[in-house]
């Protein structure tokens, strides 16, 4: 044992690190991951002024002396040395640099191989390319991707935007804008309700009087909640981002007596875990028609808080009148109107209305179904409707979400969610003259052009920007509207008078950069067809000659990089040298040394020192890692942030982790929107009105022609493209008699989005992947028995699951988990292209729809849209054998997947 | 003293930290002489089993971690390959147990290593009992476990009376194994309104169990043991009878209108 080395790491598959874990090594290689008793270092009366409490009655609810880690990061060895490891760099077979149509073989990309080159190679094609494109094009013809979004969790070494960071050096870029994914239905819809809300921005409610950071939301819940609403997540999931310690969280409500429903087409692993909770099944996507049915049931039996809503909100009377049917539509959204369309029954709807307005509710959102769907701007406000009407900011009226989730508050916090300290180079949510929305790179691409209202940044932007127009490329005209006039809010934010902010405009639109197409994809994120929508257009996008070069940087052999010409291997956070703790859906946040777990596998680099390697070349290295070391870095990170009140630099180093201590003052703040409940006028919200907007006359002023997204939401089903809509996809329109199922693509238990999925010790669970008769392990496709009856499916078989965006390959899994009429296919399977527009790997986003959320808004859709399954046949499987021998003879092991050898030639 | 595992199954949420911590411990490390490598796939020392209960909107999965190895039985079976042990721990040597596979026929929890000639299962982590200085004294199941679900002692600081376990010589017990459930939602199709205190009386051979309608219409007869039922719905004089068994399979029953 004495042989072991031990460190301390933040292991989570978002960027706001984990509950921390001990990782054992000996000789460089991992042993072991383990949770970390805290008490190893430090005694419980050092930890205890750390140590947050919920107190309800006599129970109380505390963190816990021992990390809880999610799961992957105790399975992180398998990933860490996965088969599926990218250990050199690669290069696609029949690629050649220069950008010759002849030589690049676009077509070929997802279908021809990789061979191992020398990273001297590599930084030589690094840097011909970037400088042949930027003579041919200039630097804005270079699209990084992947600035920001779910990745491991590092800080200096960043998991995104150090690419952004060289080519900011190098003259410009043009940058991708991560849309506002797990958000969507909020950010589109119930922004222009109660305001941007958490991180100035994301549609989660927040109070703009706290810098928008939602406090005490989850202590105030379990003080004053009696029931809790879950809609649109998973708990037991969601927590998985970094840690496991809601599931404790559930329980102590449990003791406490809570009550729990839960409102999802899939009974979900929240759902069938805890003995309490009572599941409703819904037919995806129909959430809004549930919500109107509730608020027709409390205004017709006067059970919402009328003086509230008289007080805090405007344009209430519109929606009660669609709601009663007293309008033009004249349609009462009662109970039975919404069970035709829900598949929830009568009573059952009525029984929800009336326990949600007799028990104190608050309301639990994470990031899957209608909130992730066809014009998700519906539910997101219809959710967010049902809080107002029920005094949103009472005690126990909240809405919880993964921003929310955070329990106490350190003397330090500088937010809800942010770390105590930053190391981070990469530029992630810097602006850039010329951007394309993550949703919109495969139009961009194939047309040459693209138009958009708002950034559509995830974060810290205001709802006002979406009234604003984009294009691609940037347009003397758009780059003016961007850079804006001066105004004195802006000039005193850049320390300039106004004189001085309009002459620099001024200077800048006299010499505007030569914007250009995109050339060159640079990924740090390669996993774009899979996490967003339309997949599949997406991959027919990157095999045409417009882009001359697709470099990824990434530590597996998946996805995006399958389509790459140029694959650059990358460390994980364990091999790093780093200083990463966690702040966010942690059990407690911390500060932690992270130094190398242990060897590097392969030749890997981190992104960050890929930037510094490849600004070598041009001479800029300097400016990437200004001259440090890692330690200095760590000292530096350390310096500039507030853990020296509390611990020293050497004490930290001697510890390896540490916990900021609880605020004696914290109970000053506001428990979530209290504060504008108690005082809308003192507090007001960041509307227009400083009130909850039913009616949004801004909406109505921008978009008086948009004829889906209205200025209240409405019962919305879409319709033809030729009559203006950008979706039909439910089971009231014309495609649907082609393809009568719902898909439910929300994230999976085993995986976070596209993370894990060749965990071999995961994959190995009856619920991660179905063993087809080939000895293939497909993706599951969750089917109610009723359906599979209809379509003669048994547990077991190949299932082709398509619409008219392509076809999924999956494994029958019958269960009465799911409602009949919907399927469940958990989106982030890995890609495993047959041919264009069929995959074996069961990659659930290649088939959603490529139009976003709407034509005014452009986050994406990718759950609750139709699809058709069918039993693949024997012939048919034997046919696509015959027509693509290629991709059925590629290297392929049940217990990883697909892996670094199915692509890679010797 | 012996040493025993202690679940809780109510606490548990089927996260398996637990098959993890197993795998992470004995993939691709060898603890001679208590453990050789365990194989990265296909061996469960110890395994979350799960099953789902149910139907319609009444849905449930029951998740039991299993620990096959740690048995008594084993010990009556095959001395001879066996660690000696004070604790009780069942310690399967590799090198004395050289091509046994007739144990790992007998018993579940003990599986064959084709490669290396020998029966693998669990070793209650004993490596990490045994070793003073090792960071962690408890077997990586236990010390995986977010929700304290798993529990790992001697036999005296548990509370065992009732306590139940999946054979008689098994050193893991658990509180409550998991019966049989009939739920349903029960309304009123005039009204169409879900009805609530509404008794619900099943009665079979083994037994007369009762349940109310709860302010969603449901009841749950929950843990009760397999049986045919004539389970009865009653109230304000309306009144409603219905043959179920749970001999094969829980029953979420379709909604149950009550005229």
């Amino acid at each position: 044992m004495s042989e072991l080395k031990t460190t301390v790491q933040s292991i989570a598959c978002g960027g706001t690190g984990g509950d921390l874990t001990y990782v054992d090594s000996k000789d460089g290689k991992i042993v072991r991951i383990r949770p970390v008793h805290y008490t190893d270092v430090y005694t419980e009366a050092e930890l205890e002024p750390s140590l947050w409490t919920i107190k309800v009655g006599d129970k109380e609810f505390r963190p816990g002396l021992k990390s809880q880690p999610n799961c992957f990061a105790l399975a992180y060895k398998n990933r860490i040395y996965s088969k599926n490891r990218v250990a050199y760099p690669l290069k696609r077979v029949d690629w050649e640099p220069g950008g010759d149509p002849e030589k690049i073989n676009a077509a070929n990309r997802g279908k021809s191989k990789f061979k191992r080159i020398s990273w001297d190679e590599a930084l030589d094609i690094m840097e011909s390319e970037i400088r042949r494109v930027i003579e041919s094009y200039g630097p804005y013809s270079v699209l990084t991707i992947g600035e920001d979004g779910h990745r491991e969790s590092k800080n200096l070494h960043a998991g995104g935007g150090m690419h952004s960071t060289l080519m900011s050096k190098l003259g410009g870029y043009t940058r991708e804008v991560r849309t506002p994914d797990s958000v969507e239905g909020w950010y589109w819809g119930a922004k222009h309700f109660w305001g941007s809300g958490c991180n100035k921005g994301l549609g989660m409610p927040a109070p703009p009087q706290t810098g928008y950071n939602p406090w005490h939301v989850l202590r105030d819940i379990s003080e004053h909640s009696e029931m809790i609403a879950f809609a649109a997540g998973d708990w037991e999931l969601t927590q998985n981002y970094a840690s496991q310690m809601w599931s404790r969280l559930i329980k102590f409500w449990e003791e406490c007596g809570k009550e729990f429903v839960i409102i999802d087409p899939f009974c979900n692993y929240t759902a069938v875990c805890h003995d309490t909770m009572k599941w409703i099944p819904i037919l995806p996507n129909t959430d809004a028609a549930l919500d109107f049915a509730v608020m027709y049931v409390w205004i017709t039996e006067g059970l919402y808080d009328k003086e509230y809503v008289e007080t805090h909100s405007i344009g209430f009377e519109k929606v009660r009148a669609y709601v009663l049917g007293e309008d033009e539509e004249g349609v009462p959204k009662t109970p039975a109107w919404a069970a035709e369309r829900t598949g929830i029954p009568e009573y059952t709807i009525k029984a929800y209305a009336r326990n949600r307005a007799n028990l104190t509710t608050a309301s639990v959102h994470f990031s899957s179904g209608a909130i992730k769907g066809p014009y998700s701007f519906e539910p997101g406000r219809t959710h967010a409707y049902l809080l107002g009407m029920q005094g949103l900011g009472k005690p126990g009226v909240q809405q919880a979400y993964m921003n929310a989730s955070l329990i106490g508050k350190e003397t330090i916090a500088r937010s809800t969610s942010a770390p105590f300290s930053m190391a981070n180079q990469c530029r992630m949510f810097y602006p850039s003259e010329q951007k394309i929305p993550r949703t919109m790179i495969a139009e961009a691409l194939l047309k040459g052009h693209a138009e958009w209202y708002g950034s559509p940044a995830i974060v810290y932007v205001e709802t006002s920007e979406q009234f604003q127009k984009n294009t691609y490329p940037t347009t003397a005209e758009s780059y003016a509207t961007a850079l804006g006039t001066a105004s004195p809010e802006m000039a005193r934010a850049q320390g300039k008078s106004v004189e001085e902010l309009q002459a620099a405009i001024d200077y800048k639109l006299e010499h505007m950069p030569k914007f250009s197409k995109v050339h060159m994809l640079w990924s740090e994120k390669p996993c774009n067809m899979n996490c967003w929508d339309g997949g599949f257009r997406f991959q027919d996008a990157i095999r045409t000659n417009e882009v001359e070069f697709f470099v990824t940087n990434h530590q597996w052999l998946e996805n995006d990089s399958l389509f790459a010409d140029l694959i650059l291997p990358v460390t994980t956070c364990v091999e790093d040298d780093d200083m990463m703790g966690g702040s966010m859906v942690v059990s407690l946040r911390s500060s932690a040394i992270t130094p190398p777990g242990c060897d590097k596998v392969g030749e890997s680099k981190s992104d960050f020192e890929i930037a510094c390697a490849i600004g070598e070349r041009f001479g800029v290295r300097d400016q990437i890692d200004m001259g440090m070391s890692y330690e200095e870095w760590r000292q530096f990170e350390f310096d500039n942030s507030r853990l020296g009140e509390e611990i020293t630099w050497e004490q930290l180093n001697e510890n390896g982790f540490y916990f900021p201590k609880q605020d004696p003052d914290q109970d000053a703040l506001p428990a979530g929107m209290y504060g504008f409940y108690s005082d809308p006028e003192a507090n007001p919200l960041d509307t227009p009105s400083g009130k909850l907007e039913f009616w949004s006359e801004a909406l109505a002023a921008n978009f008086p022609d948009d004829i889906e997204r209205k200025p209240m939401a409405m019962w919305t089903v879409g319709g033809p493209e030729s009559e203006g809509w950008s979706h039909d996809e439910t089971l009231w329109g014309e495609r649907c008699k082609d393809y009568p199922l719902l898909m439910v693509a929300n994230p999976g238990r085993w995986r976070v989005h596209v993370q894990g999925d060749d965990i071999k010790w995961f994959r190995e669970f009856e619920t991660m992947k179905v063993e087809g008769p080939d000895g293939y392990k497909y993706e599951p496709i969750w089917i109610n028995p009723v359906d599979a009856g209809k379509r003669g499916i048994k547990a077991g078989d190949i299932v082709k699951l398509y619409n008219d965006r392509g076809t999924l390959l999956l494994g029958a899994r019958l269960s009465e988990r799911v409602i009949p009429g919907a399927v469940v296919v958990n989106k982030g399977s890995r890609v495993d292209p047959i041919a264009p527009h069929i995959d074996r790997g069961g990659a659930a986003n290649l088939i959603s729809p490529e139009n976003q959320v709407s034509k005014n808004c452009r986050g994406f859709a990718v759950s609750g849209y139709l699809v058709e399954a069918a039993k693949m046949e024997q012939a048919e499987m034997d046919q696509l054998k015959k027509d693509y021998p290629e991709a059925f003879e590629r290297d392929y092991d049940p217990a990883t997947g697909v892996n670094y050898k199915s692509w890679v030639v010797d | 003293m012996s040493k025993v595992f202690y679940i809780d199954l109510q606490k548990c949420t089927g996260c398996r930290n637990c098959q993890i911590a197993c795998k992470d411990e004995f993939c691709g490390n060898s603890w001679l002489p208590y453990a050789a490598e365990q194989p990265e796939i296909g061996q469960f020392w110890m395994e979350l089993t799960e099953k789902e209960r149910g139907a319609g909107s009444h849905v449930r999965v029951s998740y039991v971690p299993v620990i096959g190895a740690q048995t008594q039985a084993i010990a009556a079976y095959a001395p001879e390959v066996l660690m000696e042990r004070e604790d009780g721990l069942i310690v399967i040597e590799p090198d004395k147990a050289k091509g046994r596979r007739d144990i790992a026929e007998k018993f579940a929890g003990v599986f064959w290593n084709e490669e290396l000639g020998i029966p693998q299962g669990c070793c209650g982590c004993a490596h990490l009992v045994d070793d003073e200085e090792s960071p962690i004294r408890t077997p990586r199941c236990v010390d995986n476990c977010p929700v304290e679900a798993i529990l790992f002692g001697d036999e005296s600081e548990f509370d065992l009376a009732g306590a139940e376990r999946l054979d008689p010589q098994s050193s893991v017990y658990y509180k409550e194994l998991p019966q049989t459930f009939i739920a349903a939602t029960v309304f009123d199709p005039d009204a169409m309104e879900i009805v609530e205190g509404a008794v619900v009386t099943a009665k079979g051979a083994s037994g007369t169990f009762t349940a109310t309608t709860d302010r969603w219409g449901d009841f749950w007869l929950k843990e009760i043991p397999a049986d045919d039922y004539a389970v009865t719905i009653e109230k304000d004089g309306k009144k409603k009878t219905v043959q179920v068994s749970t001999k094969d399979e829980d029953q979420g029953l379709p909604d149950i209108a009550l005229v």
